[in-house]
């Protein structure tokens, strides 16, 4: 047997044809549609009709339109809100079903179940919770707590704030799954010193976990923020096609779906809000990387 | 070290999700539409593509009949039919006009037919085929004529769906009303609506908001003018428009609507048929399903012309088939769009779905004069639906220029006044205002 009836020689071009495949994927369906994005938002292009080069008019109209101040009003509003809700919620949530004893299994199934149900079906569930003659007002009116149903999905703010209800409760099991890991990977021996030195549960949570399940804190942050910024689902099936009274609950994806598609869809304006969206993501992605400095060290 | 990746795993999902987030969004911007017009050539043959909107699998058994007779008719054509489902037809439309893909025979919407048109996409039918003109039952053939492009038409009328009233006539007695006399103008229909919130107690509403669903019809069912003469500006800003609002914003605050509908309207079947609701959808095809649904609803459930106000008629709203423009075979896609068209097809359609032939010849078949015994609500609804339709005419119609931007501009506005969020005056001024930018950047060449 020579060496040469084995694998065939490694030539310069080997790794290229392995990453070939992953990478005409990402220039195809990421990268492309990015530039083309950035392209678009400089031209008046409709669709089905090729647009002419307008230069910055796009990012002034955006800056003038009303709308899109609402919209970047409540996107931001909803990544305040969102973020601190869904960070902190599931890690108490995991801390809580963390614990051993028997029938846990059960709970942590069912704070999951949220997370494998279908937007829609979520969506038709909340409407139905929360509308005027839903379940929610029913029982305050039967309490007499409200003569008049509470407005959930009628007025913008309340329909703003269900819709971040529904994405915090779609939320809590998926994080909370993250937490689980993060918590199965602190020592348990940190917890016996602390508790031998005389650290009840609430310091030895503040002082041993949230040290220890930080990065994952900051994980779980991003991820939440991504989702924050790109929500959606939530407001269209709650507050219908119109984003709320007025579109007064339109986030920004939501204008920019309502701007750019359809027959009258403007391809080009659309590319703009899309690429300030884009802008304000990293804004927030620098400032989580700034927090997160010292401990990449 | 390990500390730290969960940490570059964030910011690198973070950039990765934002590029998604944009990239989603970069949708092809290219021109299209310069094609060469195809010319007839008087051999009918060759393999034709046929697109339909979401028929299968209901009406396969239909559609491939008329298929096979037709190539029976003309041994030399083969149709290729292919079905496409109503989520994305229009998308994939749009995506197979960029790729120069569009099929020779294409069922084309209202909107999808504008906008192809309007592009230069699709053969002018008038040229194809100007004889076949006078088959069709009047304001139809019309219906497919484009601002600014003369006497061209540019897809052969199909079927048709009317609008009627319907409405739950033990309610309607509930409420103190004689189901006799139906409501025939818009205003009429509100102080209908008002009697109806102030007897119900609470317990069933008269009708769903959804201001998207009303405009522009009841603005031009009460008089108001909805574009300049020139038809290059909306002029709807009128003390009509505002009664309009006005009435709509004290109905609401008394009840006379489900709170959600001012935003949504797609549970009014559910409404409707659990007895919520006295006034239905305004269409025939309702009527079947609320027969499935819910029949002690049906058996309640009566049927009456649409309001018309001023206008008298009801619009006229055809399904569509249009023609490539550059295809391969126009003598083979004319014959063929023509022959799915004809009258004893549309007829033969009609009775198997709740449509309308937009043939004149099938429209005086005798199917869609029987009343029955006038109880029955279904045969009721196919005579008044298609009674109607003989006097149907344009001015009735959503101007193209209403397109769905103006639409939902409009809306916005309007919603906030039901709200009670701003006055009327200042909705309708502000809706104006917005539906002339987007006339203006949409007229922009």
């Amino acid at each position: 047997m020579t060496a040469d009836s084995g694998l065939p020689h490694r030539t310069w071009w080997t790794p290229y044809l392995f990453l070939a495949p992953g990478l005409a994927m990402v220039l195809l369906f990421s990268l492309w549609p990015f530039v083309n994005t950035v392209i678009l938002s400089f031209t008046d292009a409709r669709i089905l009709r090729g647009g002419g080069f307008v230069g910055l008019d796009n990012y002034r109209r955006a800056f003038a339109d009303p709308d899109f101040w609402v919209a970047t009003g409540n996107s931001v509003l909803y990544l305040l809100v969102v973020v601190p809700c869904l960070v902190l919620l599931p890690l108490a949530l995991a801390v809580l079903v963390q614990a051993r004893i028997p029938g846990i299994g059960f709970f942590r199934s069912a704070f999951y179940t949220p997370v494998i149900a279908s937007a829609v079906v979520v969506g038709l569930i909340w409407q139905w919770v929360l509308r005027s003659d839903g379940l929610v007002n029913t029982v305050f009116r039967r309490l007499h707590l409200v003569s008049e149903p509470v407005p959930f999905l009628t007025d913008s703010t309340m329909l703003l704030v269900s819709a971040m209800i529904v994405t915090v409760w779609k939320g809590l099991g998926y994080y909370m799954v993250f937490y689980l890991a993060a918590l199965g990977n602190v020592p348990a021996s940190l917890h016996e010193a602390a508790a031998i030195d005389g650290a009840g549960p609430v310091r030895r949570f503040f002082s041993i976990t949230v040290p220890q399940v930080k990065p994952m804190m900051l994980l779980v942050g991003t991820f939440s923020a991504i989702s924050a910024l790109r929500v959606f689902t939530e407001i269209y099936i709650l507050g219908g096609e119109s984003g709320g009274p007025g579109g007064g609950a339109r986030t920004l994806p939501f204008l920019i779906r309502q701007v750019g598609l359809g027959f009258s869809g403007e391809t080009g304006y659309a590319s703009a809000v899309s690429i300030l969206l884009f802008l304000l993501t990293l804004v927030f992605s620098l400032l989580g990387r700034r927090l997160t400095k010292g401990d990449e060290t | 070290m390990t500390r730290s990746n969960p940490i570059r795993t964030a910011v690198a999902a973070l950039a990765a999700g934002t590029l998604m987030s944009t990239a989603a969004c970069g949708l092809g911007g290219s021109g299209a539409g310069d094609a060469k017009e195809a010319e007839r050539t008087g051999k009918v043959a060759g393999g034709i593509t046929f697109r339909t909107l979401q028929l299968k699998p209901t009406f396969t058994g239909y559609v491939q009949a008329v298929i096979d007779a037709f190539e029976k008719k003309y041994p030399e054509v083969k149709v290729n039919w292919e079905d496409v489902p109503g989520d994305g037809y229009n998308e994939k439309l749009v995506a197979d006009a960029q790729a120069g893909a569009l099929p020779d025979v294409v069922n084309l919407s209202t909107d999808s037919f504008q906008l192809l048109g309007d592009r230069g996409l699709l053969a002018d039918v008038a040229k194809l085929d100007g004889d076949t003109a006078g088959q069709y039952v009047p304001g139809a053939w019309e219906q497919f004529k484009l601002p600014g492009k003369g006497d061209s038409v540019y897809a052969y009328p199909w079927y048709v769906t009317p609008e009627i009233l319907t409405y739950n006539r033990e309610l309607f007695e509930r409420s103190g009303l004689d189901p006799a006399v139906p409501p025939t103008s818009v205003e009429q229909f509100f102080d209908y609506a008002e009697q109806i919130a102030a007897r119900s107690g609470g317990q069933y509403s008269a009708f769903m908001a959804d201001p998207k669903g009303r405009l522009p019809g009841d603005w031009q069912k009460m008089g108001v003018p909805l574009l300049s003469p020139a038809k290059d500006r909306f002029t709807f800003d009128t003390d009509k428009a505002v009664e309009w609002v006005e009435r709509m914003k004290d109905l609401y605050a008394k009840g006379a609507m489900p709170k959600e509908s001012l935003l949504k309207s797609d549970d009014i079947n559910q409404l409707y048929g659990g007895g919520k609701l006295v006034f239905g959808p305004g269409s025939p095809g309702f009527v079947k399903d609320i027969k499935r649904n819910a029949p002690q609803v049906y058996a309640k459930t009566q049927v009456a012309g649409a309001v018309t106000g001023r206008l008298g008629h009801i619009g006229i709203y055809a399904q569509s088939l249009g023609i490539r423009k550059d295809t391969e075979h126009p003598d083979a896609a004319a014959e063929f769009a023509k022959w799915v068209t004809n009258g004893p097809n549309q007829v033969e359609f009609s009775r198997r779905a709740t449509i309308y032939p937009s043939n004149a010849q099938g429209l005086a078949d005798p199917f869609f004069s029987d009343r029955g015994d006038g109880k029955d609500a279904e045969t009721l609804a196919r005579a008044v639906g298609a009674d109607q339709l003989k006097s149907a005419a344009l001015d009735a119609n959503t101007p193209v220029q209403w397109t769905n931007q103006v639409g939902d501009a409009v809306v916005r506005e309007v919603q906030k006044a039901i709200k009670g969020e701003q006055d009327a005056r200042t909705a309708v001024k502000k809706a104006e205002e917005a539906a002339n930018r987007l006339l203006a950047d949409a007229a922009r060449p």
